[in-house]
Formats: structure tokens, C-alpha cells, sequence
């Protein structure tokens, strides 16, 4: 858990015992057998009762042969098949020594000496297929004829016809079941091989997960850090965090300063609406409702609030309603993000009670201004000087712009304010219009300025404000013949026409589209430069082109246009390039038929 | 362009003579020109003041026929002024003009809710101000 409340996953894996090591396996028991270790041992032991005369010697060059032969082979197939214990090397070894057992037996005659047979026999019959045992046979066969052919029928062994027979049948026998035995044992240890190498795969795969697992863990907590650190980095906007009945969860550092509780005093032990002024939170449906309903029905929702700090000052707070879920996309509560607004507030009150108060001050002097201008230029008994009433009129011009720029101002302060009302009825667009183009006439026809009107006889009605739409169209129509010079076109065109929902126009209804009247004012004048067309319904802009050309206003008209074509639901377009005119269309909703 | 909002009454062929009407308006300049439009209709100023409390006073001890109360002035503006006519009886007939820098819907709607007659907002024509002075003392007695 972190200073913002967030929590985190437990970090810490368990030591993963038994994984790394494991048992080697132990050597088979059918390759013991295979061995030539015990054989050679035995033939140790013959070489101790040789020595020790416990066995006689009747030849010494046989004996010594058969002892050579012997440890010759067992070290070639040490060497050959070193460091496995059935290399091809050993494979040798057995015949090898049969040879040996069969010199011995030439050299001794001694019966003993047959036993040393076991060794070589027993290696052959471990090894896999049935050759072995066959090979074991015939060599018993070898051993016990060898020694009578090497003594050109001396009596050194006597060696019985029975012998011959039940020697090599007992050796292929008990060789069968030998070879039975290891092929068992050999089948087994297949098995338990492949067992060692599945659990060897499946060590692997849990290792694997295991890491998976490591490194997944590691970047979700790598996250939930970089997320606490982020929040805890903001320190004037509050986050606070809930349950579904409020309950405070997530409290920021900016929360804390906002409302001057610490972390540990809030969470799991207060609510949201705590800190809310009662009288709001009753006017809104009580309790969290009133907090969360506008979000839960639109997925989010901004406005001011007041909060209550811990020692009772009030703050005004935009604040930003969201709801929250879990990890499985479950609802589990609301993320409330406060902005103090306290003073921004403050500031636009005082703004607005400043363009009142100015408005005020500028109406007052200029009632005298043009009432006393009135009486004088319509004093029939004391009549005025052509030059006079030239140079009255004069001033009776200009206070009118200065009454229009006030007019304005105070219409862009009641926009901001969202204090500006309409009073909505049916307006005939084709009417307005025409009032627009005589209201302009006499300036369009000092300037040199064709203006034309292509308005249909009926045009469409659209509801609306008149005045509000009086003065959007005198501003356009004004504005076009301001902007044109001598010898150029304003033409005011007036259309029904219908929107589908992406924005296209038609002249035809389409499935889903609406009824609007499109007005549009064109000029052949100077034009908006490309650059500049996103900034020219900002309030106070004026273009490059309007300046350079000394056309005369403040920058507030188009924007008191858009607000009002947005204030009836509609929109104000504009398609211009320099040089080449400009052509603003206002769109607006109209009653279908 | 004037887009000030105004409520007016129907302006009769002729006004009657000696129609006292009181002005209050604390600007000096503006008084006068209401004096003077209120002469040009063939009224009578009876008292001209430049504060909402003498024109209050002076509006009981009189009794006009009409008052043209400047809505923003010292003493009492001249809502409260307005307002304190209607609710007494004796000054309850006295027809009242107000006006006002006011010029939005909300303000007009103030005024007639104060229990004016008419509003005017500034600035207006003397013209109007004639026309409105006419329209509200074309049934008074003279």
C-alpha cells in the first residue's frame, strides 16, 4: 500500500524447492551383467589360486596365454570403450575371454577352471537379441573341445561326451534366461527413462510458467507503482476514489490539501458526501445519488460542487464523476477528480459585474450623446447648417458604433455567463434575410458593392429567436460587404435542405437525415488566409487580410454569430481562400415538411 | 442596430394638457432631456429630483400623474420606488415609466414586476421617451 491508498499485488514468490536438482539415474543392472568387470574379476581370482597352486599347472605357456588373453582383453575393452561400460570395444571382451577360459582349461585340466566360463557367458546372454545366447553356447562348445585339440588328445581335462552336450545347453538355458531377465529389466528402464525425461519436460514447463508468472507479476506492480506516483504527484487537483456506497478508498495528496484531512484519517472510515455541502447534495436527490446519477446515466459527468474542508471553508470545485470497476470490468465505485475553482469563479463573477458595470457606464453617456443629438437635428425652429448637420450626423455615427461595440460586448459576456436566452418562435430565414441585405444596402452601394439576393418565395421557417438571428445575418451580410472592394459580389443565398447524422448535405431526405435551411453569405472579396480560418471565430481575432486593408471592427461579430447559430442547435461553416472570396454558411435545424 | 429590449404602451392621437409628471434620474444630463421630451409632450414637470428617496417623498406629497424613475439611483432605485407606489393605495394610480442601462429580458421583466407600466432602455430616442409619456397620460385627467 502506498501514501495515495492505491493497493498492489503481492510481490514476493515462494522459493521454488525441488525444481533446480534432481536425482541422476542410477546404471542399469542389465549392463552390469554386460560388464566385463565381474568376468575379469573372476579371472583375478583363477590368477590368486593359480599362484597359490590351488589349481595345478601341467602346461605354463597355455596357462600364461590364457591369463594374457584374458587382461589384454579387458584392458582393450576398457580403453576402446571407455568412459561407457558398453562401448563396441566391450563387446569383444567376452569371446576374448571364453578364448582365455579355454587356454586355462588347456593349461590346468582342472575342472575349477570351467567355472570361470559364468563371466564371459553371462555377458553375452545380457546382451540384447538372442545372438549372445547362441554365441555362448558355441563358445562353451569351444572350451571344452579347445583344450583337447591344443593337447593333440592328451588326457589334460577329461572332458566327457555328456559334457559336450549338457555344457552348451545349460549355457544356452540358463543364457535364455538371462537374456529374458535383462531384456525385461532393459524394457523397464526404457520406461523409466522416458518417465525421467516427461518429468524433466514438465520440470521445464513450471520453470517457464514460473518465470512467466515472475515477470507478469513484476510489471503489474512495475504499473501500480507508476500509477500511485502519478497520482501522488498531483497535488492541486483532488482524487478521490470510492466504493459503491461511497466509501472513500483513494485519497491523493491533492485531496489532502484541498479539504485538509490526511490519508490515514479518510480512507475506509469516511464518505464522498461528507464532504459536500447538504443543501447540494438534498437538491440534487440526497446523499451519493445526487453525486453520481448524471454519471452513471451518461458514463461521466462534470460540474461545480461545493466542497466543505475539515475546518469548514467552502471550496467550488469542478468536479469530474466517473465510475469505477474491477479487475474483472465489474462496477465497484466512482473516481471523483476536483479542480479548485474557487477563485477562477471568483474572477468571472468579477468580470461579469465589471461588463455590466461598463456597459452601464458607456449606455448612460451615450443617451445624452445621441438624445441631445436627436433634439438638435430635429429642431425645425432652429434649423441646422448643411455643413452642420453634416458634421452631427457625423457623431451621431459613431456613437451608434460605440452603442453597437457595447451592444457586443455585453451579448459576449452573457455567452460566457451562459446567461444568454433566446426567446424561440417560427422565423421566416427568407424575411431575415431580405431585412439583412436592405439594412446593408446603402454602405454595399457606397462601397461600389453588388449585393444579391437568392432567396426562395417561401422560404423555409426554421424556430428560432429573430432578433438573435437579425443580428447573426446583419453581421454576415456586413461583414462580406466590408470585406469586398469596389466592383465586387456579396450574394445571400437561402436553401432547404437535409443533414444525414455524418454531416452530409443533401437537397434530398434521406433515411435518418434532418431538416435544416442553409444560409449562406458570398463574397468575391480579399478571403480568410488557410492559416488563419480555424482562429477567426475566436473572440478579438481580426485577420491579416482585415488589417492590411484597414477594414474597420473589433474581431467580436463572427463570434457573436457562431454562438448564436449554436445557440439554435445549428453551425456555422466558412470556405474561403485568399484572394478569392469567402463564402460562410450558417445550418440550421428547420421543421420537417 | 439597438437591440435594447423595451416594453411600450399604444400611443394615443393626443394627449391631454397639464399632465404632471415627476423626473428622478440622478444624472443631470439625462433629466433634463427627459424634462425636455416630457415638455414636448405637452406635459408638466412637476418635480424633477435626482434621488429615489425625495422622488418617493415627493411622489406621496404630490401625486403625479406620472413618474419616469431612473431605475439605478441613490436614496432608492427605482424599483424600490416603484414598488413602494404600488403597494400604497393613495400612490397605487400614479402611472410609472421606468428607465434603465438594463437592456436584457431579465431586467424588462424585473421592472413589470415591480409594477411598472412601461420600460424603456437606455439609450432610447426622444422620440420614444415623447411617444411613451403621450401613451401613458392620454387618459389622465388634465
Amino acid at each position: 500500500m502506498t501514501s495515495a491508498g492505491v493497493p498492489t499485488a503481492d510481490l514476493h514468490l515462494k522459493p521454488r524447492a525441488g525444481l533446480r536438482h534432481w536425482p541422476r539415474a542410477a546404471p542399469h543392472p542389465a549392463s552390469l551383467l554386460q560388464a566385463p568387470l565381474p568376468s575379469t574379476a573372476m579371472f583375478v581370482a583363477g590368477t590368486a589360486l593359480l599362484a597359490g597352486g590351488a589349481i595345478p599347472v601341467r602346461n605354463g605357456e597355455l596357462v600364461l596365454a590364457g591369463l594374457a588373453t584374458a587382461y589384454l582383453a579387458t584392458l582393450v575393452g576398457r580403453l576402446s570403450g571407455a568412459p561407457s561400460l558398453a562401448g563396441k570395444g566391450t563387446a569383444l571382451v567376452p569371446p576374448a575371454h571364453l578364448v582365455a577360459v579355454a587356454l586355462l582349461s588347456a593349461g590346468t585340466g582342472s575342472p575349477t577352471v570351467l567355472l570361470l566360463l559364468l563371466g564371459p557367458v553371462l555377458s553375452l546372454c545380457a546382451a540384447p537379441g538372442r545372438g549372445g545366447v547362441l554365441l555362448a553356447a558355441l563358445g562353451t562348445v569351444a572350451v571344452l573341445v579347445l583344450p583337447g585339440l591344443l593337447t593333440s588328445g592328451a588326457a589334460t581335462t577329461d572332458v566327457l561326451p555328456g559334457s559336450l552336450l549338457l555344457g552348451p545347453l545349460v549355457a544356452a538355458v540358463g543364457g535364455l534366461a538371462v537374456n529374458e531377465a535383462t531384456r525385461a529389466l532393459r524394457s523397464q528402464a526404457a520406461e523409466i527413462d522416458l518417465l525421467r525425461q516427461d518429468r524433466a519436460t514438465l520440470v521445464d514447463q513450471v520453470r517457464t510458467r514460473a518465470d512467466e508468472l515472475d515477470r507478469a507479476t513484476r510489471m503489474l506492480a512495475a504499473r501500480a507503482q507508476t500509477m500511485t506516483s502519478v497520482i501522488d504527484a498531483v497535488t492541486e487537483q483532488s482524487i478521490i476514489g470510492t466504493d459503491q456506497d461511497g466509501v472513500i478508498r483513494v485519497w491523493n495528496p491533492g485531496a489532502e490539501k484541498m479539504l485538509g484531512l490526511p490519508r490515514a484519517e479518510v480512507v475506509r472510515t469516511r464518505s464522498i458526501v461528507e464532504f459536500h455541502l447538504p443543501e447540494e447534495l438534498e437538491s440534487g436527490g440526497g446523499d451519493l445519488v445526487a453525486l453520481v446519477h448524471a454519471a452513471e446515466e451518461h458514463g461521466s459527468d462534470v460540474r461545480d460542487w461545493t466542497y466543505v474542508a475539515a475546518d469548514g471553508q467552502q471550496r467550488t470545485v469542478s468536479v469530474a464523476v466517473t465510475p469505477r470497476t474491477d479487475d474483472r470490468g465489474v462496477h465497484a465505485g466512482w473516481n471523483f477528480v476536483g479542480t479548485d475553482m474557487t477563485e477562477a469563479r471568483a474572477t468571472e463573477r468579477m468580470k461579469d459585474q465589471f461588463v455590466s458595470l461598463i456597459s452601464h457606464e458607456l449606455r448612460t453617456p451615450l443617451t445624452s450623446i445621441l438624445g441631445y443629438l436627436e433634439l438638435v437635428l430635429e429642431d425645425e425652429e432652429q434649423p441646422l447648417t448643411d455643413e452642420q448637420r453634416r458634421y452631427l450626423a457625423t457623431v451621431e455615427r459613431n456613437a451608434n458604433r460605440l452603442l453597437r461595440l457595447v451592444g457586443d460586448l455585453l451579448f459576449t459576456a452573457q455567452v460566457d455567463a451562459g446567461r444568454f436566452s433566446l426567446e424561440p418562435r417560427d422565423v421566416d430565414l427568407a424575411g431575415v434575410l431580405r431585412s439583412a441585405e436592405e439594412t446593408a444596402r446603402v454602405t454595399a452601394a457606397a462601397a461600389g458593392v453588388q449585393v444579391v439576393v437568392d432567396v426562395p418565395e417561401d422560404g423555409p421557417v426554421v424556430p428560432g429567436d429573430a432578433v438573435r438571428l437579425g443580428q447573426a445575418c446583419d453581421n454576415l451580410v456586413s461583414n462580406a460587404v466590408k470585406f469586398t472592394p469596389s466592383g465586387g459580389r456579396v450574394t445571400l443565398s437561402l436553401r432547404a435542405a437535409w443533414v444525414t447524422a455524418d454531416g452530409e448535405v443533401s437537397t434530398d431526405q434521406r433515411p435518418g437525415s434532418v431538416p435544416v435551411a442553409r444560409l449562406s453569405v458570398s463574397d468575391t472579396g480579399m478571403g480568410i488566409p488557410a492559416g488563419e480560418q480555424g482562429k477567426l471565430f475566436t473572440r478579438f481575432f481580426r485577420s491579416s487580410t482585415a488589417q492590411r486593408n484597414a477594414v474597420p471592427g473589433v474581431g467580436l461579430g463572427l463570434a457573436i454569430t457562431k454562438a448564436i447559430a449554436i445557440a439554435h442547435g445549428g453551425t456555422l461553416d466558412l470556405v474561403s481562400a485568399e484572394g478569392e472570396g469567402a463564402t460562410f454558411t450558417m445550418t440550421l435545424p428547420r421543421a420537417a415538411g | 442596430m439597438d437591440e435594447t429590449v423595451s416594453v411600450l404602451v399604444p400611443v394615443p392621437a393626443t394627449a391631454p394638457a397639464r399632465v404632471r409628471v415627476l423626473v428622478a434620474d440622478d444624472e443631470d444630463d439625462i433629466r433634463e432631456l427627459v424634462c425636455l421630451a416630457v415638455a414636448k409632450a405637452g406635459c408638466i414637470v412637476s418635480t424633477s429630483v435626482a434621488d429615489g428617496s425625495v422622488a418617493l417623498a415627493s411622489a406621496r406629497a404630490d401625486l403625479p400623474d406620472l413618474a419616469v424613475l431612473d431605475v439605478s439611483m441613490p436614496g432608492a432605485g427605482g424599483l424600490e420606488v416603484c414598488t413602494a407606489l404600488r403597494t400604497d393605495a393613495a400612490t397605487a394610480g400614479i402611472r410609472i415609466l421606468l428607465l434603465s442601462a438594463g437592456a436584457s429580458l431579465e431586467d424588462v421583466a424585473r421592472g413589470l414586476a415591480a409594477g411598472a407600466d412601461a420600460y424603456l432602455a437606455k439609450p432610447f430616442g426622444v422620440a420614444s421617451l415623447v411617444h411613451q409619456v403621450r401613451a401613458l397620460t392620454g387618459g389622465q385627467p388634465a
